[in-house]
């Protein structure tokens, strides 16, 4: 007993505090406010996902307006100073061009703001693709169970097995002589491509991630509640799992959506992407590292840290959440 | 099947029914498992009457639980093997599949589960989910449908059910979710509540509250309510008649008052002594039944309880009892060779006393 009412001991419950004594209440006090502090050092901070929120706010807004900021060039004018052209990587980053000029002479500060629209776009659209069409097969995997689970399990094992980079290369490929032959196909432009490769990318992952999320839901005793009072197979799915499953799949999405950013600079550095594309500048530029780091590094960095944002931001909601991830 | 569609059982259909609301005829529910088949439930027999509630009784596996949910039809199919009959308001429901059952699910028999803390869906407001049997079962307007849900808070004795309808299950007590799950259960006027556990999850103190609710509303709507429990203190004063099953069959099964007072089963009886009394000095021993329940894919080959029953005779080991009626009073029947009070009961009493003063 008196063990457990020392106040010098850190375990103490805080509840005994009212049967210490008067003089030992303010070492308890004391010790109660470092313990305390000692959990707050101890989580983790939040600056991660501050940082990338900030970095992701600040590139959106200058792309979307970048067409009426005035300190934003056209990227497709070359800059000229005093009627002269600008080319051959003759600025360096500096006032005249915030971060110097390419070989062709354009604004390498300018591009990379301006084909933040296409890598966002490519990233988010992708994503939806994938959080439909995963989160649509993992829910009737794991909900059905069976031979409907069988059938997409094999699907997304094979999916899984092929490395991502070559699957998405040749489907690019493919797809490139698939546009040839069916003229029906004549509105893919080049991005739908891509962002039709990224999206069967992203579709394995998640819907391996929503299948395993649906099983354990499914046994939950509220899906048992519902069922009981009449709810058909769909209304269990819609009302009762699906937004039990948003967390996870908001979770998951944050995560993949820095992932296939990353591949689609891989493939533009690769020269199957778009030439609007922070790899197709780090590609082009790349053999004049030496003599112009500009053109080449702040692309790079612009890639780097968007990917860095997007995933700070999905570990920060998987902690927020508790969601268990494999490897994407 | 006599009726043509499900649709054909419909709440006017049971409400003025003549005979038994339930009636069970040698159920049997047995699942199929790498150790073999489990039966949990080993033929079962009892009818239950409109507005009348029974208690099923026994300990953990005794198959109480899973005869409930087979007679809900809530089992999974696979690996499930079910016979026997099940009839509902004189229809046939035991063979009924997912789909028929939909119609009788909520609307004719609703289910009250144990735990609140997950029998509710933490991201839908209350009000919703009150609402949604009603608007699928009968097609109630959005706004039909809140009024109802309000009164229906009303009727569970929830306070501000306004405010409430508004509210997520994580902004209310166990007692009051507990509540909020009987008037979801209540909604589409079931004639048939089951309640698992309903209270084995709750404070002490709610527990009288909800059994007494629940009888409440039993008598208001003339619903029939079969309360399944491992504790005879809830069923001693909210119960019509109580069964008392024992490794998936059912070994006692009197009027309530009866089974208290003239009870035939040993079962039953080391039951009634494992309750603590009050007039017993503090830090006495609780009384326990020893051993544990029986293995129900090996079960034993006589009276399921005899290995753990202080009066079993080798007659008791050997041959199963059947479930028999007392001679006086037919709704009291109970499965034992040697049942309390018999002479071969007062001869092992007797035996045993004289063994624990030798000691």
């Amino acid at each position: 007993m008196t063990n457990m009412t020392d106040p010098a001991d850190p375990m103490a419950p805080a509840e005994f505090t009212d049967i210490v004594t008067h003089e030992a209440h303010a070492t308890l006090d004391d010790q109660i406010d470092a313990r305390l502090k000692q959990v707050r050092r101890r989580r983790i901070p939040k600056f991660g996902v501050l940082f990338g929120a900030t970095f992701l706010t600040v590139l959106l807004t200058l792309t979307i307006f970048a067409d009426f900021l005035p300190f934003i060039r056209s990227a497709d004018t070359k800059v000229r100073i005093d009627g002269k052209l600008m080319s051959n990587y003759k600025l360096g980053p500096g006032w005249d061009a915030w971060w110097g000029t390419d070989g062709n002479g354009f604004d390498v500060f300018a591009r990379c703001i301006y084909y933040a629209r296409y890598t966002l776009w490519i990233g988010l659209s992708s994503t939806a693709i994938g959080l439909l069409v995963g989160g649509a097969l993992g829910m009737a995997a794991g909900y059905f169970r069976g031979k409907t689970d069988r059938v997409i399990s094999i699907l997304v094992d094979c999916l899984l097995a092929i490395p991502a980079l070559v699957l998405a290369i040749m489907l690019v490929r493919r797809l490139d002589d698939i546009k040839l032959d069916y003229t029906w196909l004549g509105w893919m432009t080049r991005m739908w491509q891509i962002i039709l490769t990224l999206s069967i990318l992203a579709v394995a992952p998640l819907a391996r991630i929503v299948r395993a999320q649906t099983m354990a839901l499914r046994e939950r005793e509220f899906v048992l509640a519902a069922r009981s009072l009449g709810s058909g197979n769909l209304r269990i799915l819609f009302r009762e799992i699906l937004p039990n499953l948003v967390p996870t799949m908001v979770t998951v999405a944050a995560t993949g959506l820095g992932i296939l950013i990353a591949a689609e600079g891989a493939l533009a550095f690769l020269g199957l992407g778009l030439e609007t594309s922070w790899g197709f500048m780090i590609n082009a530029n790349r053999n004049r590292l030496e003599k112009a780091w500009w053109a080449t590094i702040f692309p790079c960095l612009m890639l780097f840290l968007t990917v860095l944002s997007f995933n700070l931001i999905g570990d920060r909601l998987a902690r927020r959440f508790d969601v268990r991830e494999a490897a994407v | 099947m006599s009726i043509g569609s499900p649709n054909n059982i419909t709440q006017a259909a049971t409400r003025d029914i003549a005979g038994p609301l339930l009636e069970l005829t040698d159920v049997r529910t047995h699942f199929r498992t790498p150790r073999g088949l489990v039966r949990a439930v080993d033929g079962v027999s009892f009818t239950l009457d409109r507005g009348k509630s029974l208690g099923i009784v026994g300990e953990s596996g005794s198959g109480k639980t899973i005869l409930s949910r087979s007679i809900m039809g809530l089992l999974p199919t696979k690996g499930t093997e079910r016979s026997g009959s099940i009839k509902f308001a004189g229809a046939e429901i035991g063979d009924k599949n997912r789909k028929q059952m939909r119609h009788v699910w909520g609307k004719e028999m609703a289910m009250i589960f144990q735990d609140p803390m997950t029998s509710l869906n933490p991201l839908m407001k209350i009000g919703d989910q009150i609402a949604e049997p009603l608007r699928i079962h009968l097609g109630m307007s959005r706004a039909d449908a809140t009024a109802t849900a309000k009164r229906l808070l009303q009727d569970v004795r929830i306070p501000e059910p306004e405010r409430r309808l508004e509210q997520y299950p994580h902004e209310m007590s166990g007692g009051m979710r507990q509540r909020v799950m009987i008037a979801i259960a209540m909604a589409c006027g079931p004639t048939a509540l089951f309640a698992d556990e309903p209270t084995t999850a709750l404070d002490v103190t709610v527990q009288a509250q909800i059994l007494d609710l629940l009888g409440e509303q039993r008598r208001e709507r003339n619903m029939s309510l079969v309360l399944v429990t491992h504790d005879l203190g809830v069923v001693a004063g909210h119960t019509d008649e109580i069964a008392v099953m024992y490794g998936g069959k059912l070994v006692e099964k009197a009027p309530t008052k009866r089974l208290f007072a003239a009870m035939k089963m040993p079962y039953t009886e080391g039951l009634m002594a494992s309750i603590p009394k009050l007039e017993q000095p503090s830090h006495s021993r609780l009384n326990v039944i020893p051993g544990r329940p029986p293995d129900l894919v090996h079960p034993p080959k006589g009276c399921r309880f005899a290995p753990r029953c202080p009066y079993a005779s080798a007659k008791c080991i050997e041959e199963e009892p059947p479930l028999t009626q007392t001679a006086d009073d037919p709704s009291h029947s109970y499965a034992c060779w040697f049942p309390v009070g018999s002479p071969e009961y007062h001869e092992a009493r007797a035996r045993i006393a004289a063994t624990a003063g030798v000691n």
